[in-house]
């Protein structure tokens, strides 16, 4: 499993240059010099255009001449293309409904699940039945404002999970567990000799060779999403992992 | 039925030496602390210790509605539910909610809602439970102040922070931040909160007697008072995460 | 948000079970320990008694309060205590508004039937006056976390509570109560103290305290109630059905688990001077 579609731009934002290391809350004014500077994301230019303001709780990032607030809380919204561990938390025949940590429940239609057969092409062919409970990995078709979000099982790394567990994180964290090119999914996976598969919705699925990796992998993810706003995170979480090991004995 | 030992008025609300009877100046807040991130199952969640008074404040969503005819087709809702302790108040409240609690559920609602952005969450709810502990007067405005905390630890998009404050009269004397005993004991209060965006006032009641001068002159003690509360907002908020930043970053740099 | 709890997913079910066959948990620990307890005691300054017990993550907030009033004709000179449990919608996305629901009865019933049994409150110190003047203490919890196992952890605030509690003591003299301005405390209200122990069962395999997810996916649970040399109360809940042999076998355990937290915990260090 990997995570390569994820490492988008936007994702790398956190480790970004151009983000600030300053914490800004609802309603701090980012700048007064609205001649240079444009309301980005996370911000809004006041009334009387004189002064660009923060929404969100989040890092400030000055990005050419744009103002942007990076979040450090917030939920999640769904977005055509990204990919979701989802829920079974009801069926009917025509449609499956999703839980995927969104104000919304997702709905899965039995067209866009995978169809097997015993004879490839054959007409008999059954698209594979999920039961509430069921653990999916899924990819957002469709997501708007008005309607439920769409999902599909068609895909590289689609389908269900038949082991393993999946932990909550904050989701604007999510791009701090992948990090920059997908340095620190790669340093997870590789010290923890564990499988990981990271999501946008907050949720990651990780599956290790023994318990105590597992609980290590959980100890670190935490640590990673209460340090999101540092720097030197990488570097760090290496040297925790490592000397976490040890301390419990874990070869 | 119910025979208990009774609250008794104190005569005079200051003392010989011209402070009032908990030892502050007349425009001074009592003691606040602040702290948010309370309770690991909310979305976000504040804790607020104001002099005596103890509130919780916790957030969940945007979530769906229930029951579910509230829901607006073209808007998200904002819910607040003002609650106390049986325990809070000096005679055992009953735990169904009274008349008074509603009140201020629906006064508190219509104080934060201006800050909001529920035009881009349609169908949907937030949620603010309040619990109120323990009680010792301003608990509308403390509790409108730590539900502001709550929303923007939730990480919810709002155009300001929302801080309050009660400011009155008491022994024919203009004061901030009342306490319980001159809330119940004085002449006149006032609880008010300010949207930061705008600056103005959005959540006002009155009661007592004041003349238009004394009127005004609480206005601004009032502004006065809420601009220290929304320091105290500001440095709660952002101590979570620089805690942590001098934590792992202090040895370093 | 939605919680992801409301349904517990069938791999998360399966990799608790499988990891408790092992005698392991997520969290660390063994089958029969508790996660860490936090007491603090008299914070509720409108209370008459108050304590905020931590169980882990779970979290409960209990206090006293008191009425005087008259007491039921069968019982003429006894005092009367009753137990309230609220789990706030504050507390988690699985707590609803409204009327108390099974299970803040549950709770509160629990907690209260280990009390009545265990000749803790002594409510003939809670007479005034025979036939007229009783005290009627109020014993409300409030769960403002909810992260598994309920019951122990209000077990625990509801004595502590008890036990940091100060009641000005009244007499009845010509018909009307005085107060002498003295208190009741602790020491003369609460005698023994039964400690609730809850086990879930999941399969076969049975463990103390769950948490949460564990919670959620147990078949069953029971509660038992211990003094220092007595049962005083059993409760199972859930579908899961107990042998006579691990019935046995929990009844023991609880004895031994008992003592020992009834020393961890040191209870009467949380009561108030008068």
């Amino acid at each position: 499993m990997e995570n390569d579609e994820l490492e988008s731009e936007e994702l790398d934002e956190f480790e970004s240059d151009e983000t600030n290391r300053e914490i800004v809350v609802p309603g701090e004014v980012l700048t007064e010099d609205v001649e240079h500077f444009n309301p980005g994301r996370g911000t809004l230019l006041n009334k009387d255009k004189t002064k660009i303001i923060a929404l969100n709780i989040g890092l400030k990032q000055i990005k050419k001449n744009y103002i942007n607030v990076i979040p450090l809380r917030g939920f999640y919204t769904p977005r055509p293309g990204d990919k979701v561990i989802a829920l079974v938390i009801d069926k009917n025949p025509v449609k499956y409904k999703c839980d995927i940590n969104a104000k919304d429940t997702a709905i899965l239609k039995p067209k866009n699940t995978v169809r097997r057969g015993k004879i490839r092409g054959s007409r008999n062919m059954e698209a594979e039945e999920f039961e509430v409970g069921d653990i999916l990995v899924a990819k957002i078709i469709s997501a708007d404002r008005l309607n439920m979000p769409e999902l599909t099982l068609v895909g590289k790394y689609l389908g269900k999970k038949a082991n393993g567990i999946v932990i909550s994180i904050d989701p604007p964290k999510i791009p701090r567990v992948i990090g920059r090119s997908g340095s620190m999914i790669k340093l997870l996976k590789n010290l923890t000799k564990s499988n990981i598969f990271v999501t946008q919705n907050g949720r990651i699925w990780i599956r290790g060779e023994n318990i105590a990796y597992e609980r290590l992998l959980i100890d670190a993810i935490k640590k990673i999403e209460n340090e999101a706003h540092t720097v030197g995170l990488t570097d760090r979480m290496s040297q925790y992992i490592e000397s976490e090991k040890q301390k419990r004995g874990i070869k | 039925m119910p025979l208990i030992i009774n609250d008794i008025y104190p005569e005079k609300l200051f003392r010989e030496d011209g402070k009032r009877l908990d030892g502050r100046e007349k425009n001074e807040l009592r003691p606040i602390k602040m702290e948010v991130g309370v309770i690991s199952n909310a979305d976000g969640s504040a804790y607020l210790e104001w002099g005596n008074n103890k509130i919780y404040a916790a957030v969940y969503g945007p979530r769906e509605v229930h029951p579910h005819h509230l829901a607006k087709p073209d808007r998200g809702i904002l819910r607040v539910f003002y609650r106390m302790a049986t325990f809070s108040v000096f005679e055992r409240k009953r735990p169904a909610p009274g008349r008074r609690e509603k009140e201020i559920s629906m006064i508190i609602t219509d104080c934060l809602e201006p800050v909001l952005f529920l035009e881009l969450y349609p169908g949907t709810a937030f949620e603010v439970f309040i619990e109120v502990m323990d009680a010792d007067g301003g608990t509308r405005c403390a509790s409108t102040t730590v539900a502001a905390l709550a929303l923007a630890d939730a990480g919810v998009p709002m155009r300001s922070l929302v801080s309050s404050v009660a400011v009155g009269k008491i022994d024919g004397q203009l004061v901030t931040d009342l306490s319980g005993i001159e809330d119940k004991a004085g002449d006149a209060d006032l609880p008010c909160a300010i949207t930061w965006f705008n600056e103005e006032l959005s959540l006002l009641q009155f009661d007592g007697d004041m003349s238009i001068e004394e009127l005004n002159e609480s206005l601004l003690n009032a502004r006065n008072a809420l601009d220290q509360i929304h320091q105290l907002q500001l440095t709660a908020l952002k101590s979570k995460y620089t805690s942590i930043l001098e934590e792992v970053e202090g040895g370093e740099d | 948000m939605m919680n992801i709890k409301r349904v517990i997913s069938t791999i998360e079910k399966n990799y608790i079970a499988e990891n408790l066959k092992k005698g392991e948990r997520i969290d660390g620990r063994g089958l029969w320990d508790y996660r860490k307890i936090d007491i603090s005691h008299d914070i509720i300054k409108s209370a008459e008694g108050s304590a905020e017990v931590k169980l882990g993550e779970t979290d409960i907030i209990t206090g006293i309060k008191y009425e005087v009033g008259e007491p039921f004709p069968d019982l003429p000179d006894e005092g009367v205590c009753t137990i309230m449990a609220e789990l706030l919608p504050l507390a988690s996305p699985l707590f609803e508004r409204g009327p108390p629901d099974e299970q803040s009865i549950e709770l509160a019933r629990v907690v209260d039937r280990g009390i009545r049994h265990a000749d803790c409150i002594q409510t003939k110190k809670l007479c005034i006056k025979e036939n007229e003047a009783v005290y009627i203490i109020f014993v409300d919890m409030f769960v403002m976390n909810y992260a598994g196992n309920l019951i122990d952890a209000g077990g625990i605030s509801a004595l502590t509570a008890l036990i940091s509690s100060r009641i000005p003591e009244g007499v009845m003299k010509d018909g009307n109560l005085e107060w002498t301005g003295n208190y009741l405390n602790g020491k003369d209200l609460v005698k023994e103290l039964p400690l609730i122990m809850t086990f879930g069962k999941i399969g076969d395999i049975i463990f103390l305290d769950p948490n949460l997810p564990e919670e959620l996916v147990c078949e069953g649970r029971i509660s038992i109630s211990v003094t220092k040399d007595k049962i005083v109360s059993i409760q199972k809940s859930g579908v899961a059905t107990f042998s006579i042999e691990e019935i046995q076998g929990l009844i023991k355990r609880s004895m031994e688990l008992g003592r020992e937290i009834r020393n961890k915990l040191d209870l009467w260090q949380y009561k108030v001077d008068k």
